[in-house]
């Protein structure tokens, strides 16, 4: 038991913390743009799937990461449009549309993979990148500065993304949209257009995240590769406030508690693997419980806008 | 906006999404008489390098064996994972007038009990377990994996330099426990200091935690690494990435996903199996009995990777271990 | 942050020509033409659902017209979106505010501006500019603010702001002093006569006559979708006016004095919490009557909220009792409130009052399904529930095309009669009544005011929380001010002035507003 205190130990579950929010935060934070401009999209695990498979799958023919990211971002694009068409343009249910599109992404995820590749093959993802200086610290180096690119770019993208949502014009427009589009109509500002475009950049968040997952996490693809991933990254969402610091906290809390029993185990800490493999999850929903009451929810969440009505 | 062209959408997305996933399945040309009907349903895909493909890979040899698709038909239910799922497949099979049908996946056996008493015509075989329900239409088959998990344990502990040995798989039961229980045995048998650390992450399907566990028994020591079921994969990924960990597989041949890691595969071979099956039906017997897969009769296979260069020392202990358990020297308890 | 495009582009005439505008079911407005010059207030005066606010939402690019057309300064016009609007110098305050409560003043102005560090925004330029604004106005708002901290009033200069920072040279006002108190009235007086004075052209949308005579140089009246006619302000009388809003004479209301009986409700040492986690109501004593009518009085957010709250049952008090003819109410549900004869007319009447999406007899029905005459215990006999809606409908005049018309399709003073008739219909001993004609036109208000006085005779004791001060003065035989979770104080009808009421509802109590009034 002591041993799981140990600096090797502590400093092996963070790095493992650190590499498994990846997806989750690429997925969250788009996630988190769709929320805020008033739409939820249950769809992230299906784009993440398509793009999990795109990604891999031009790697494996071309072996040129940048290409495979850049097709894994362009169908979470044609897939943002497709949701965007459905809830915003045709005011479906968003719950449901959201739903339909995961499945579209499931069976056609598996069915490429079926036609075009049929057995598990692995490929040459990112390599981890050590930061020269920062990475020789000892442990702090270890933790933070020893990954790849994708997992850089995930934390990256947590401080852009709050400088977008709070900083720019754009982002002013997003939660203004997604609190009261009719304020945000009545002054000039396109509520369908400030939809596409957040629940786009969503989609295209969630296409990376899924190319992270089998570019620079498992270096591979399989059917139903995310296992219900995005439905994870919804929650972080609610669980983060709608904000990407808020959802940073969540994703780490998540993966930190998920490293943590995978290194009880290896150690052989005495308890049932099932009650370990349940930890991060309790710990989600009791998270979940307690973090309901203080966020401010976007006030037309899953309302589609029709002008007029007030 | 008008609502029927919403529920329009949201329907045809969703018939996409269900051709999609049917379009996975193979279509068989239509049976000619006389030809064996067998029908399969799996709990993961035919692809999973692992306990699906075992089987159909198993029941692909046997046809071809037998002379293609005018003597035997296939037919295959995949990614069964929900077990009442899976119970409708079974019986849809069984309605449909198939000779024999296959529940490969021992979360199957309740349904089996109850489709086999419906259809006394039909034969049932399931596993991995031992109980046939006291009916007689039903085969039981089961592997057992904890002989191979003996000789990659051998093996493992020869070539580990660190004395840690990591174990990743999704849940302890079934043959993923025999094998595993085996494998600790072999490796004590070499030298009972080496630690073998184990986890389980509780996903058949999640291989980005199945990647991170194995990653974790990297990080912890570990220079040799096994494990069992479908999310393998994610596991040899890890290993390939670090590049000086061994890895040892079972259930299916593992040397194409890293050739450069994979040292041994124990193998699971089901054709013996299904052709005495199928013969047995021929012959008036439906079921009754419970099938073993042994390395003594040829259902285990230890597959060397040819491009591997393991020390001749280290071969004739695996294979001294083979002999071992085939002449009953060697006792390897499930 | 674009500069606004100030005096040099001042827009000097807006005329509205021949508009027409359809709705599936209601010709909203007829071949309507108006017209708005630069220093002018132009007052839209018209019953609810008479077609102001629409006319005006062509005039801010909402809605497109169907017929006839926009001209600005002799030039034709077409508004494809309010951004089109905007850009050529036209500005709404909405009745119900377009703000966001989650952002902040300077956000909610700059949302949908080009910044001037383009794509970050200049917030603070912005709040700069705001203050500018506020200066030259007399609005004062603190830029910093989250909206959801602010009052009413001050929203509301946060959306005049909104306009001028835009650069908007006609303004228009839908129903701006709605919500306000008197007081607040007053400052929104003095900034639309300043922006007047700057070159403002100015629409004020309004059915209280009092202001539209007060703030006005010309009265237009819509009724029913047509223009009646247009007056100058000067020297046009009430009467005039009611007579082209209505059609027809309306009479002011002489409540006649009457006998006033036992006490019906009492009400002791009430404490209660509010929903900011603050001490709400801080000891509220009163009695109320039979065949009484006492008006509370107060600016809002002074526990009127709560007080009806605590005795309609909605909210936990935590101290103090309530009466109900001497039988203790102050734990009873909801329902044993009915059972003892109390009825409630919510403030919020969409939330609290009715279901949106329900028809108008499933609204009328929503509390007496389960009455004998309607049931036989499993079955609602529908055919009796049809007949009696019919019956409501006709009795309180509601304009409803029919019992099954979904109650959103309603205008606010129809719905607030079909609340009455639920409510009334089982002849309370006692009647909360909170903001009854809150957004209700004159023929409503008028109907309600009958409604209750005639409550009064027979015998139920009211108690009428009211904003409108004049409502209040009108109905009540007794007015009671809240300050800060208290009664401050109660006078009798006419023992007060106006003035008098309002120093009381700033806090300052009797004794002392009688004499500073002798002094």
């Amino acid at each position: 038991m002591n041993e799981l205190f140990s600096l090797a130990v502590i400093t092996g579950i963070l790095t493992s913390a650190i590499r498994l929010a990846t997806p989750y935060l690429f997925a969250a934070v788009g996630e988190a743009f769709a929320q805020s401009s008033g739409v939820v999209n249950l769809g992230v695990d299906g784009i993440m799937l398509v793009g999990a498979f795109v990604a891999f799958y031009v790697t494996l023919q071309t072996g040129n990461l940048w290409l495979a990211v850049l097709a894994a971002a362009l169908v979470g694009l044609l897939m943002g449009l497709l949701m965007s068409l459905i809830s915003v343009t045709l005011k479906a249910e968003q719950g449901i549309s959201g739903i339909g599109l995961y499945m579209f992404g499931l069976g056609l995820s598996s069915l490429l993979f079926k036609l075009l590749v049929g057995t598990v093959q692995t490929i040459d993802g990112f390599k981890v990148i050590k930061i020269p200086l920062l990475g020789d610290i000892p442990m702090i180096g270890e933790i933070f500065f020893q990954h790849s690119l994708p997992v850089y770019a995930a934390f990256l993208l947590v401080p852009v993304a709050w400088w977008f949502l709070e900083k720019t014009t754009w982002g002013l427009k997003i939660k203004a949209v997604g609190q009261n589009p009719a304020a945000a109509d009545s002054l000039g500002v396109s509520v369908d257009k400030v939809r596409y475009f957040s629940v786009c950049l969503g989609s295209v968040l969630a296409g990376l995240a899924g190319a992270s997952l089998s570019t620079a996490l498992v270096n591979l693809f399989q059917e139903n590769l995310t296992a219900g991933l995005g439905f994870i990254a919804v929650a972080l969402v609610y669980f983060g406030g709608w904000k990407p610091a808020g959802i940073l906290v969540g994703a780490l809390l998540f993966s930190t508690v998920n490293a943590f029993q995978l290194w009880m185990q290896v150690l052989g800490v005495n308890i049932s693997s099932d009650v370990a493999v349940m930890l991060p999850y309790l710990l989600t929903i009791a998270a979940l419980v307690f973090a309901t009451n203080r966020v401010r929810q976007p006030a037309a969440l899953n309302k589609p806008f029709e002008r007029g009505e007030n | 906006m008008k609502k029927h062209n919403v529920w329009m959408a949201i329907c045809a997305l969703l018939v996409a999404a269900l051709v999609l996933t049917a379009c996975g399945q193979a279509a068989t040309p239509a049976p000619a008489a006389k030809v064996v009907r067998v029908a399969v349903v799996m709990p993961s895909s035919t692809t999973d390098m692992a306990f699906s493909q075992s089987m159909y890979s198993a029941l692909v040899a046997v046809q071809k064996e037998m002379g293609g698709e005018a003597a035997m038909e296939i037919k295959y239910s995949e990614n069964m994972f929900k077990v009442p799922d899976a119970a409708a497949a079974i019986r849809d099979y069984a309605s449909q007038g198939f000779d024999i049908v296959v529940a490969h996946g021992s979360q199957y056996g309740a349904s089996v009990e109850e489709i086999a008493k419906d259809f006394p015509g039909t034969t049932f075989a399931w596993g991995t377990d031992v109980n046939t329900f006291g009916l007689p239409n039903v085969y039981a088959y089961t592997a057992a994996a904890q002989e191979g998990g003996y000789v990659n344990g051998v093996l493992a502990a020869k070539l580990t330099t660190s004395k840690q040995i990591g174990v990743t798989g999704p849940v302890e039961v079934g043959d993923a426990k025999t094998y595993i229980d085996g494998f600790v045995q072999g490796v004590a048998s070499v030298d009972p200091s080496i630690t073998v650390n184990k986890t389980w992450t509780g996903s058949f399907s999640d291989v980005a935690l199945m990647t991170e566990a194995a990653k974790t028994h990297i990080a912890a020591g570990a220079d040799v690494l096994t494990g069992s079921s479908q999310s393998v994969v994610g596991s040899i990924g890890a290993a390939k990435e670090n590049g000086k960990v061994l890895w040892f597989g079972t259930q299916s041949e593992q040397t194409t996903l890293a050739p450069e890691l994979v040292v041994a595969s124990q193998v699971y071979d089901w054709t013996a199996m299904i052709k005495e099956i199928i013969a047995s039906r021929a012959a008036g017997t439906l079921g009754g009995k419970t099938y073993t897969l042994q390395l003594s009769n040829d259902g285990l296979k230890i597959v060397f990777n040819a491009g591997y260069n393991l020390p001749a020392d280290v071969k004739a202990a695996a294979d001294a271990a083979i002999e071992g358990i085939k002449g009953g020297k060697i006792t390897v308890n499930p | 942050m674009t500069t606004p495009a100030n005096l040099q582009k001042r827009i000097q005439r807006v005329e509205m020509c021949d508009i027409v505008k359809r709705f599936p079911g209601v010709l909203a407005n007829n071949k309507v033409c108006i017209e708005v010059n630069a220093g002018e207030v132009l007052a839209l005066l018209g019953e609810n659902g008479a077609g102001k606010s629409t006319l005006m939402r062509q005039l801010y690019g909402l809605y497109r017209p169907d017929g006839g057309q926009i001209l600005i300064d002799g030039q034709p016009q077409v508004f494809h979106s309010p951004a089109d609007a905007i850009a050529a110098g036209i500005g709404m305050i909405h009745q119900h505010f377009m703000l966001v409560p989650t952002l902040t003043v300077a956000q909610n102005v700059a949302l949908g501006l080009k910044s001037s560090r383009e794509p970050q925004l200049d917030l603070e330029r912005v709040s700069k500019r705001i203050q500018e604004l506020a200066q030259a106005y007399g609005l004062k708002v603190d830029p910093e603010a989250y909206v959801w901290q602010l009052s009413v009033g001050e929203q509301q200069r946060v959306e005049i702001i909104k306009a001028l920072y835009r650069g908007a040279s006609i303004i228009i006002l839908d129903e701006p002093t709605a919500v306000l108190t008197p007081q607040e009235v007053n400052d929104l007086f003095v900034t639309l006569k300043r922006m007047t004075q700057e070159g403002h052209g100015l629409v004020f949308i309004s059915h209280k006559l009092h202001e539209v005579m007060a703030i006005s140089d010309r009265i237009a009246v819509l009724r029913d979708g047509q223009m009646i006619g247009s007056r100058p302000a000067k020297g046009v009388t009430r009467d005039d006016l009611v007579k082209m809003m209505v059609g027809r004479e309306v009479k002011p209301l002489a409540p006649q004095p009457l006998q006033t009986g036992p006490v019906c409700l009492g009400i002791s040492g009430l404490r209660a919490m509010g929903d900011r986690g603050t001490e709400a109501l801080r000891g509220v004593d009163l009695e109320i009557h039979a065949s009484e009518i006492v008006g509370v009085a107060g600016v809002s957010g002074n526990g009127q909220r709560e007080l009806a709250q605590c005795l309609a049952g909605l909210r936990k008090n935590t101290a103090g009792t309530i009466q109900l003819n001497g039988q203790d109410i102050t734990q009873a549900s909801l329902l044993e409130r009915m059972a003892a004869g109390q009825s409630y007319i919510p403030e919020e009447r969409m939330r609290d009052g009715a279901i949106r999406e329900f028809s108008v007899q499933e609204n009328l029905f929503l509390r007496d399904h389960a009455a004998p005459q309607y049931t036989n215990g499993i079955f609602l006999n529908f055919a009796r529930m049809a007949a009696r809606t019919r019956e409501v409908i006709q009795q309180y005049s509601i304009k409803a095309p029919g019992g099954d018309t979904p109650i959103k399709n309603l205008s606010g003073g129809n719905i607030q009669k079909l609340i009455m008739a639920r409510e009334l219909s089982r002849q309370p001993k006692a009647l909360i009544a909170a903001q009854p004609t809150r957004g209700v036109d004159i023929g409503a208000t008028e109907y309600i005011h009958q409604r209750l006085l005639e409550q009064r005779a027979n015998g139920t004791a009211i108690l009428l929380i009211s904003e409108d001060l004049d409502e209040i003065r009108t109905l009540s035989d007794r007015i009671a001010v809240m300050y800060e979770g208290q009664i401050i104080g109660i006078v009798a009808r006419g023992e007060a002035t106006v003035e008098q009421i309002g120093l009381m509802m700033a806090g300052i109590p009797l004794q002392e507003t009688r004499a500073k009034a002798s002094a």
